[in-house]
């Protein structure tokens, strides 16, 4: 089944906003909606269209497999290095040693509604960047393993 | 008040009417077009019940991923549900 | 006959449980005291103004990291299962 040049150029289109707004929700996880697992969703959605539109051949020039794998990884590995960095503070495990002082994700966020600073939260933005590679990194090498495992008839 | 109940009950009427579209397709790659439209709707109840995290991740997951999942399942196999 | 029975069987059991439902009040107790001091003291402690975030990654990062794991596991089963074989080796179940 082959999609119409309709399709593949929507695709073509839709794919880097989709990649855009996944990491704004990603970015922004400590302040509005979403985080890390939700704005990997809307990434790997992203790369999904890319990849529905498409045959396995004409996507590995834009979508590597072996980036994808290491997003994953690298994804796993930050969230791990960050759960530990909080022994080296002598704090506990996942402690959000960051958050009460200092320079980094470190400034004073007033009780109630207020309209949210970048540079909070401490740990959290780093947390929420790590799961979202993750998830986009995984979600999209599951894609890419079911498309190479079929076989596609030539045009 | 009444404009919200109303927007829900239509919202839950589309749920009911997509779901019963989704197994009565007989047409695969349209059935998994409704499960999109059914996983919208669901993200929009969801954002309705003011839950706007659960809604970003059913609309990414549900719309977006398990129909992108099902259309390379269907490429790869056939289109049409066999006559028993 | 058998549909009927069946159909009538499910619909006694549906409407029996949303006959039960429909007593429950829907969001009561209207907060705990841990969803009391989740409010009152995430923003102060953790510094995230989306107390669900500060919750989902700080209060209960643990949790988080065991998603994260079995996404993570998911991942390598799916890897496994549609790796390329290698010459002469085949399914076990083929």
């Amino acid at each position: 089944m082959k999609m119409t040049k309709i399709v593949r150029t929507t695709a073509d289109l839709f794919f880097p906003f989709c990649l855009v707004f996944g990491l704004y929700v990603v970015v922004h996880g400590h302040l509005t909606p979403g985080g890390g697992f939700q704005g990997g969703a809307v990434m790997a959605t992203g790369t999904a269209l890319l990849l529905v539109a498409r045959a396995y051949d004409d996507v590995t020039g834009r979508i590597r497999k072996g980036a994808m794998k290491a997003c994953e990884a690298a994804g796993l590995l930050i969230f791990l290095c960050a759960g530990f960095s909080g022994l080296f503070a002598g704090r506990p495990f996942m402690a959000n040693w960051l958050a009460p002082a200092g320079q980094w994700f470190r400034t004073f966020v007033a009780h109630g509604p207020n309209p949210g600073d970048l540079n909070t939260a401490g740990l959290l933005p780093l947390l929420n960047f790590g799961v979202g590679i993750e998830v986009l990194g995984g979600l999209t090498v599951i894609l890419l393993y079911m498309l190479s495992g079929i076989k596609e008839e030539k045009k | 008040m009444t404009l919200f109940l109303l927007v829900q009950a239509l919202v839950l009427l589309g749920l009911i009417v997509t779901a019963v579209l989704i197994i009565s397709f007989k047409d695969l790659l349209a059935a998994a077009i409704a499960f999109a439209a059914f996983s919208l709707l669901l993200s929009l109840e969801f954002y309705l019940l003011q839950a706007p995290d659960v809604a970003i991740a059913e609309a990414g997951i549900g719309a977006g991923l398990t129909t992108a999942i099902f259309i390379i399942a269907i490429r790869g196999t056939q289109r049409h549900e066999e006559k028993t | 006959m058998r549909n009927v029975l069946f159909s009538a069987i499910l619909l006694l059991f549906f409407g029996g449980l949303l006959y039960l439902a429909a007593d429950l009040p829907f969001g009561h107790p209207p907060r705990t005291d841990m969803d009391d001091y989740y409010i009152r003291h995430a923003q102060e402690q953790t510094g995230a103004n989306n107390v669900v975030t500060s919750i989902v990654f700080d209060f209960r990062g643990f949790d988080t990291l065991g998603e994260a794991t079995v996404l993570f596991t998911a991942v390598l089963g799916v890897g496994m299962m549609f790796r390329k074989l290698k010459e002469g080796e085949e399914y076990e179940n083929d």
